[in-house]
């Protein structure tokens, strides 16, 4: 029940950012769980804690409304991954992500880690159609013309990649090149050297929340990513020559995190 | 929505305060224990005792008591008032001077001489630290916004002066302060901040616009406050600027909020808004008119109209779970009940969390949502018999439980939960049969051992289901009194039988599957039931219990129920064993019966006993007379497997008493081959082959009794018994049956040529028969003869060539002299010889003289040694 574990203390956060309406809560919703479900617009924010093997994971999800800008770099102040997300549906929703939400991460760790993803996979890939029965959202045979991202794509999916084209290819308006463009910004952005840091192909998701497509894969990868900000973060604490009296609560925590 | 958990109760009313005065309003409050202070904007304070008195319904109400109003003399409004208990001081801000009143005179505190003074002068807001840093308890620390220079002042305040500690500079004017421990929070002109005022670092937290929307800055724990955030929320932070909760969503005109564990409340003009800070869920809001303030103190939300004071109590946890439970509401009610662990003692949560969880239970059940129902009881521990005591007549009536109090769930029992849905009914009694299998055998359902296991019983019994036997059949703890009827009832009688056994109560099984077998009561569980209940007896290790069975079982079926006797182990241990004897005696009415166990002692087990033996001879040999006296002739096959077995034993066995069974055959010239075997087994041979070849004139069993009658002995006495047929054959006497015999004689000469002795044959054969007819036994005769003399002459062939040898040994051996010294040993002992006196074996071994004696006299008495005085020796025996 996550309702006792938001008592739990957190090991690390990961918080989602992006515009409004491109599927943000949906996708933690898809992957909390397991379902897609009509959300209504987030205000202000709220956040799942997902158990990780021993660690707590507690992942925000914020409100994308202009309104709520402002609370954005409080959330992200010290988040270990941040996924930024787009429509792919919708090119001012990338874009969005330069202009509003980049600078928010300035609060984030040092050695956070950044993905791009490009949610609403369904309206344009067929493969991303795959996961639950057709509910007759939609029957397009999206067919993007770009390179797929063949890392995430499950094995057993067929893949048409030669199906002709149809003219609802027009909804794509955002290619997979275009944010590993953006990713590699995101880096010079922040100063990072391209070599040293994750590869973009393996930082840049397509998903769809709607079906499931690509997001346990998505958490999953990032979750994995950020073990070592935990490792470290634990080891801080404990070679912390400080011994804190008050901090019984958290060092409790630990110790049962541990074993 | 709509969870109750505060109550708006009235505390001052306006006459108590202003009376009719239109003009006068609430300003500020303060609340320390009992002591209620209202500031007005006229200058005065009130000083009222807030009396708490329960009223008859469980409600609190509260009656105050104005002990003194005061005057400050400054005719501005009262801005904001604290009191610091400790100090017995009011701290008062009015027309931006901060000063002290006491708390019990409200008189103002004269500034002690030379230390600086107890006033501030030009402040525009102040507040106490929540978590001082000074560990003096008779000093309070607050922050001070100063009206001019974009500052935060902090003061230490004791009983009569103020002390200024640090003074920050903001980059805005600030507007509201909170402070806790070393760090501000402050709301600035266009954003909020945390500022540490000892290291004078800070972190920004969020945009907020002050001059658009108030502000606020609570402190609501250990540095982590709440606050007015854009878009109508309240956003959490802590010192870090971490929000560690997510917000909530309240108006846009919050005037005033606090915390009350596990709710926030906000006030804006028109409602009360109280949203939980674990699901950030709006759960209660009452319409309030002209709110003015909202504050909490000490654990107690104090809330102010313009015109007069109310106080907001919480209900109590447990009366806001059970009231989710009454809306069927079981995840908030636990979200609730689990979110305010932290604030109840372990063991008094432990109690109520499992109440709530075991009633949550039982709401899911009651909509049949039995996985989920399953699962609250397993985590709540539910006492297994809360669930049965729903089922009707599933509890034994001699349980002592009496359900819980006050009761978990509004049923009486399933009719009335599923309101006479047969089909309800039998899902939830399918839910029972699964819980309870989980529940059986762990450590929570041990007190209940019996309840649980009867309660299955009883369903497995009604549903008919598979597992009642598996349940019977392991170790369980029914109980049987009850269940009895039960399984009565529902025909369940095999299960009944397993169930008395379970209970030690073999003799009562035992009569009731009797009953089920001889059709008497139904139930087709095991149509091998007569089967089982032989099985029974033959393994049951109490005897009397067998005796007395054992009869039933018998005249059922003698051939199976002789199993109880003839499957019995036949280990070593006899002990526990009926003994043979026993058996036959008590076998006695049952003839078949004691028959088979006959069989089986003599025929299986080998028991060498002349009783048993006898006893079966003469049971076979009945058997068969009675087959030939009966009226009816007798079905030949019948008659001829009696007389085969009979046959078989008298001829296999040799315990038997012969001459009593010869004395019952006499007469009887129907088994004349029964009486020619067993003369022949009084070695009589004459007299059977008599019979067979006279009486019976069956030439080939004549022939077949030489054969068996010599089977076990040498093959002289078999050419003895041939000649005796032989000569038989041949004094035939005279008639046709001459001829018969003849041809007789000519064939058992011919076929057992080699048998006989030649010479002796053809002395006695007649003159007249023709060699012809005598040809395959003469050559058989000629060529055994030849083989025989062939046989002889290599015999005395090999015996020279070995005698020559031995002599060439001898030469050989006389030729040698044989060493003997005192240090060489003898071969048999290995001793050193100590005298010259040897023996000497062959191959020149050298032995003493007793040795050879020794070994001579223990083997073969033929052989001898022949010792040499002249230590020369030699053995001229035929050993090797």
């Amino acid at each position: 029940m996550p309702e006792v574990s938001k008592m739990k203390k957190p090991d690390v956060k990961v918080v989602i950012l992006g515009d409004t309406s491109v599927g943000k809560t949906s996708l933690l919703h898809r992957y909390t769980e397991r379902k897609f479900r009509d959300t209504i617009s987030t205000v202000g924010g709220a956040f799942y804690l997902k158990q990780w093997g021993p660690y707590n994971i507690s992942i925000w999800d914020t409100a994308g409304r202009e309104q709520f800008h402002g609370l954005g770099s409080m959330y992200c102040r010290g988040a270990a991954a941040i996924i930024l997300t787009y429509d792919v549906t919708n090119w001012q929703s990338l874009a969005e992500i330069e202009e509003r939400f980049l600078s928010l991460t300035d609060t984030a760790n040092n050695d956070c880690i950044y993905a791009i993803v490009g949610n609403k996979a369904d309206l344009t890939d067929p493969q991303a159609q795959l996961t639950v029965a057709t509910d007759g959202l939609t029957d397009d045979q999206g067919e993007g013309g770009e390179q797929r991202m063949k890392l995430q794509v499950p094995p057993a999916c067929p893949t048409p990649p030669a199906s002709p084209a149809s003219p609802s290819s027009l909804l794509k308006q955002v290619g997979h090149d275009e944010a590993t463009a953006l990713y590699g910004r995101i880096l010079r952005y922040k100063g990072l050297d391209e070599k040293s840091s994750l590869p973009a192909d393996r930082m840049c998701f397509e998903t769809s929340a709607k079906t499931g497509y690509n997001v346990d894969a998505l958490f999953e990868t990032l979750f994995d990513l950020v073990l070592p900000s935990i490792l470290r973060k634990r080891n801080e604490n404990q070679w912390s020559p400080t011994v804190d009296l008050e901090d019984y609560r958290e060092a409790n925590g630990k110790r049962r995190g541990c074993c | 929505m709509s969870v109750k958990a505060f109550e708006l109760v009235p505390a001052v009313e306006r006459d108590l305060l202003m009376g009719d005065k239109a003009r006068i309003n609430v300003e500020c409050l303060e609340c320390c224990g009992k002591h209620l202070y209202v500031g007005t904007n006229d200058c005065f304070v009130h000083h009222f005792l807030l009396e708490e008195v329960p009223s008859p319904k469980g409600r609190i109400a509260y009656v105050a008591q104005k002990l003194q109003q005061k005057y400050l003399g400054l005719k501005k409004p009262v801005a904001e008032l604290r009191a610091a208990s400790a100090l017995e001081r009011l701290i008062v801000l009015c027309d931006g001077v901060l000063f002290l009143v006491d708390m019990a005179t409200l008189e103002t505190v004269p500034s002690a001489t030379g230390s600086g003074g107890a006033r501030i002068k030009g402040v525009t807001s102040f507040c106490m630290n929540g978590n001082p840093v000074n560990a003096d308890p008779f000093c309070v620390e607050i922050a001070v916004i100063s009206s001019r220079r974009r500052t935060v002042q902090v003061y230490t305040v004791f009983e009569d002066r103020v002390q200024l500690v640090k003074e920050v500079t903001t980059t805005e004017q600030p507007s509201v302060v909170s402070l806790d421990g070393y760090f501000l929070c402050l709301a600035l002109a266009s954003q909020y901040m945390i500022l540490n005022y000892t290291t004078g670092a800070s972190q920004d937290l969020f945009p907020y616009n002050s001059e658009e929307r108030r502000p606020i800055v609570k402190r609501i724990g250990r540095e982590e406050f709440l606050l007015a955030a854009p878009g109508g929320l309240g956003m959490f932070a802590n010192a870090e600027g971490v929000s560690q909760r997510a917000p909530v969503n309240w108006s846009e005109r919050v005037i005033g909020a606090a915390v009350c564990f596990p709710y926030v409340v906000a006030l804006d003009q028109d409602f009360i808004s109280i949203h939980s800070m674990l699901d950030q869920q709006l759960k209660q809001s009452l319409a309030f008119r002209d709110g003015h303030i909202l504050q909490d103190f000490e654990g107690k939300v104090v809330l102010a109209s313009t015109k007069a004071v109310y106080i907001l109590v919480p209900l109590p946890l447990e009366q806001q779970i059970q009231d989710l439970l009454c809306g069927d509401r079981v995840e908030e009610a636990l979200v609730l009940t689990e979110g305010a662990q932290p604030n109840i003692p372990r063991d008094r949560f432990q109690i109520l969390h499992r109440r709530i969880l075991q009633q949550a239970g039982f709401i899911q059940f009651g909509q049949l949502q039995f996985q989920e129902a399953q699962e609250y009881f397993r985590k709540g521990e539910l006492d297994a018999r809360e669930l049965i005591s729903l089922y009707p007549l599933l509890l034994p009536p001699t349980s002592s439980f009496t359900r819980c109090h006050p009761p978990l769930h509004p049923f009486a029992d399933l009719n009335h939960l599923a309101q006479g849905d047969p089909g309800k009914v039998l899902r939830c009694k399918r839910f029972l049969i699964s819980y309870l299998g989980t529940v059986r055998g762990t450590e929570a359902s041990r007190v209940c051992r019996e309840e649980v296991d009867t309660a299955l019983l009883k369903l497995y019994a009604e549903q008919d289901h598979e597992s009642l036997l598996d349940l019977l059949a392991s170790d369980n703890t029914c109980l049987l009194a009850d269940s009895a009827p039960w399984l009565e009832k529902h025909s369940k009688y095999f299960a009944l039988g397993l169930l008395y056994r379970c209970n030690g109560q073999d003799s009562a099984a035992l009569q009731l599957w009797i009953r089920v077998v001889d059709g008497e009561l139904q139930d087709s569980t095991r149509p091998d039931l007569y089967e089982y209940i032989v099985d029974i007896l033959t393994f049951c290790p109490d005897l009397d219990l067998v005796w007395r069975y054992s009869d039933w079982a018998l005249k059922r079926d003698p051939k199976v129920g002789v199993q109880i006797f003839t499957k019995r182990s036949a280990g070593k241990d006899q002990s526990g064993q009926p003994k043979p004897d026993d058996v036959i005696t008590y076998l006695e009415k049952h003839s078949h019966a004691r028959l088979f166990y006959l069989e089986h002692l003599v025929l299986e087990r080998r028991v060498q006993k002349e009783k048993f033996h006898s006893l079966l001879a003469v049971l076979y040999l009945e058997q068969v007379l009675s087959l030939l006296g009966g009226s009816r002739p007798p079905a030949p096959d019948q008659l001829s497997h009696a007389r085969d077995r009979l046959q078989a034993l008298l001829r296999e066995s040799n315990l038997y008493r012969v001459q009593l069974l010869l004395d019952k055959m006499e007469g009887c010239d129907q088994l004349l081959l029964e009486q020619a075997t067993l003369h022949g087994k009084l070695e009589d041979h004459g007299k059977a082959l008599d019979i067979l070849v006279h009486q019976l004139r069956d030439y080939g069993s004549a022939e077949a009794y030489c054969l068996w009658a010599s089977s076990s002995s040498t093959s002289s006495s078999r050419q003895h018994l041939l000649h005796l047929l032989l000569d038989l054959y041949l004094d035939g006497g005279a008639g046709e049956r001459a001829g018969d015999l003849e041809m007789a004689a000519v064939d058992l000469l011919n076929r057992h040529g080699d048998q006989f002795d030649a010479v002796r044959v053809l002395s006695v054969l007649p003159e007249g028969w023709s060699l012809q007819l005598l040809k395959p036994f003469l050559g058989r005769a000629v060529r055994a003869s030849v083989h025989a003399g062939r046989t002889s002459r290599l015999a005395l062939g090999l015996s020279r060539a070995e005698n020559l040898q031995l002599l060439h040994d001898r030469l050989k051996e006389r030729r040698k002299p044989i060493l003997v010294s005192e240090k060489r040993g003898c071969h048999l002992c290995h001793n050193t010889f100590s005298c010259p006196d040897v023996v000497c074996l062959p191959g020149a071994v050298p032995v003493h003289t007793h040795c050879i004696a020794h070994r001579l006299s223990d083997s073969a008495p033929n052989t001898h040694a022949d010792s040499a005085p002249d230590k020369h020796s030699t053995q001229n025996s035929n050993h090797t």
